[in-house]
């Protein structure tokens, strides 16, 4: 009991402390809402003429293919690696620095590494591509190790009982059974990387995010809301299909793989989250 | 006993190459879109600018007016945005979930708007809000309080939806009406989730509010931005530097924090 009012006052003096750091009067919080809601009433309807006319459904694309291409670059990457970093099939010495460089990557999020990027490469989807690419080797490869930690170990003693080295162990008795799981990864981080580039944009690296910009900037709202709607469109259209591809990998792998299947595809999804549940459905 | 021969090697079906060569060629005209150039992994790594990168200014990046501000006024944002996120997620979740939702219209009315709230990019949120009230931190914690809540009664309507009916149904039997029923019935058995997930959606914050400041939403991103502006990358980097460590610490803090609650 003591405990629990411990951590409630905690939580009480630190938002006490952040709100107060704010700034935020009262006269602001209470015109704030009116203010939103007279943006929101401007959007609509929204201006899809002026939309199409500037070319926002390529732009909208354009987010979606810099999201594919930046999910492929970190399939790619990430996928050798996992097999390096997985605790059941790789040596101590290597796994532990590839570990690290997962966790390293995912602690820097993809715009920062736009910032970094762009000066580099130039302002465009190129950027943003790879931006999303190098971010997603830190999370792909963290599930897939997962993935690899959590196989049957049989067909692996199976292939080196009969003599085979380890790559053929891989090959043979760890990937056909993590390749569903290790599928449906990458679908999910498409879905995330497609919101991810869409916002990429508003700093210069490719896609509809600089146009949702230039609209506010002018505050031609009606315009804005047109954008914002396509892409929501879009965003809500892929989460959608790609929920569907990735619900159906998932059971077909349960006839193929075998009876405990369900339960190990299960588990090895389980910590996409870090909370230990699946991101299915 | 006729011998039993190897067994025949599985064969990927036609319709599998398909959906593969498919997938190829999207990936291939894709990557022509948006400029794919396996050249740039070699390139950028000779690329001049990078110069500009290093050394990093120790100085100005601990000058506590440049750097610490900025990232206390992020937290700050962080930690606001969750509470309010999470605050109303609370209600919001248990009208999403088929359990313990009033009525079929506030179920159905609830998740399109959360699916909708969801389909909105964080930084979207945050520029669409800095253009409404103003650029400042006041804008950040609101973009990220609706960012907080899309996520929160995603994670947590789910835990709702898998609660355990028995008490809910006792509650009910017993002759309650519907928001006390829920209260007594099924608020207790999802409460240590609900603060698991309030952790976990506050560090997502943390990472969330870094970039914030990008789009002029307040917090350390508005650092990050003004000197990549200048083409201060030695400071840019500095400051990145500074954060991730922070956050590093915070996230180890919280995941201990959160495998003791669950």
């Amino acid at each position: 009991m003591l405990r629990r009012s411990l951590a409630l006052t905690a939580v009480v003096v630190a938002v006490a402390w952040s709100a107060s750091g704010l700034e935020v009067g009262i006269d602001r919080l209470v015109r704030a809402p009116g203010d939103a809601w007279a943006v929101f009433r401007q959007m609509v309807p929204p201006a899809f003429g002026q939309a199409i006319d500037r070319n926002v459904p390529s732009k909208v694309l354009e987010s979606v293919h810099i999201a594919w291409i930046g999910t492929m670059i970190g399939a790619v990457l990430s996928f050798p690696l996992a097999f390096l970093a997985a605790g059941n099939v790789a040596p101590a010495a290597v796994r532990a620095p590839i570990r690290q460089l997962f966790n390293v990557i995912r602690a820097v999020p993809e715009l920062i590494l736009a910032v970094i990027l762009i000066p580099v490469t130039g302002l465009g989807p190129w950027a943003g591509a790879l931006a999303i690419g190098i971010h997603s080797v830190g999370t792909l490869g963290k599930w897939a190790t997962e993935a690899i930690e959590g196989v049957d170990g049989g067909p692996l003693e199976a292939v080196s009982a009969t003599g085979g080295r380890w790559v053929s162990g891989m090959r043979w008795g760890v990937l056909p059974q993590v390749l569903p799981v290790v599928t449906s990864h990458w679908l999910f981080r498409f879905e995330i990387n497609v919101r991810a580039s869409a916002v990429l944009g508003m700093i210069g690296a490719g896609g509809v995010g600089a146009e949702l910009v230039s609209q506010l900037v002018f505050r031609n709202f009606a315009a804005a809301g047109a954008v914002l709607l396509m892409t929501i469109v879009v965003v809500l259209a892929i989460d959608t299909a790609s929920a569907a591809v990735r619900r159906r990998i998932i059971r077909g792998a349960a006839v193929t793989v075998g009876d405990d299947s369900d339960d190990r595809n299960a588990a090895a999804l389980a910590d996409l989250t870090g909370l230990g549940r699946p991101p299915l459905g | 006993m006729t011998e039993s021969g190897r067994p025949s090697r599985p064969r990927l079906r036609a319709r599998t190459w398909l959906i593969v060569a498919a997938l190829a060629t999207y990936t291939v005209l894709a990557g022509q879109t948006v400029g794919f150039d396996l050249g740039t992994f070699w390139t950028v790594w000779s690329n001049p600018l990078w110069e500009k990168f290093w050394p990093i200014p120790w100085d100005w990046v601990l000058d506590r007016h440049n750097v610490i501000d900025p990232l206390v006024e992020t937290f700050q944002i962080a930690i606001v945005s969750t509470l309010v996120g999470c605050a109303v997620a609370l209600p919001v979740a248990f009208a999403m979930s088929p359990l313990t939702s009033p009525n079929r219209v506030t179920l159905v009315v609830s998740r399109s708007m959360m699916g909708v709230v969801r389909a909105v990019p964080d930084l979207f949120w945050a520029k669409l809000l800095v253009t409404a009230v103003g650029i400042g931190a006041f804008a950040g914690s609101w973009a990220l309080s609706v960012f907080s809540l899309g996520v929160m009664v995603k994670l947590f309507s789910e835990t709702v939806d898998g609660a355990d009916p028995r008490p809910l149904e006792a509650a009910r039997a017993s002759g309650g009406r519907h928001l006390p029923v829920v209260r007594a019935g099924v608020l207790p058995t999802v409460l240590p989730e609900y603060v698991a997930y309030a952790l976990y959606v506050f560090e997502l914050n943390i990472r969330a509010s870094v970039v914030l400041g990008l789009v002029g939403a307040g917090g350390i991103g508005r650092v990050v931005e003004a000197q990549r502006q200048y083409f201060r990358f030695d400071r840019v980097l500095g400051v990145l530097v500074i954060v991730f460590v922070v956050v590093f610490v915070i996230e180890q803090v919280s995941v201990a924090i959160r495998k003791r609650l669950i």
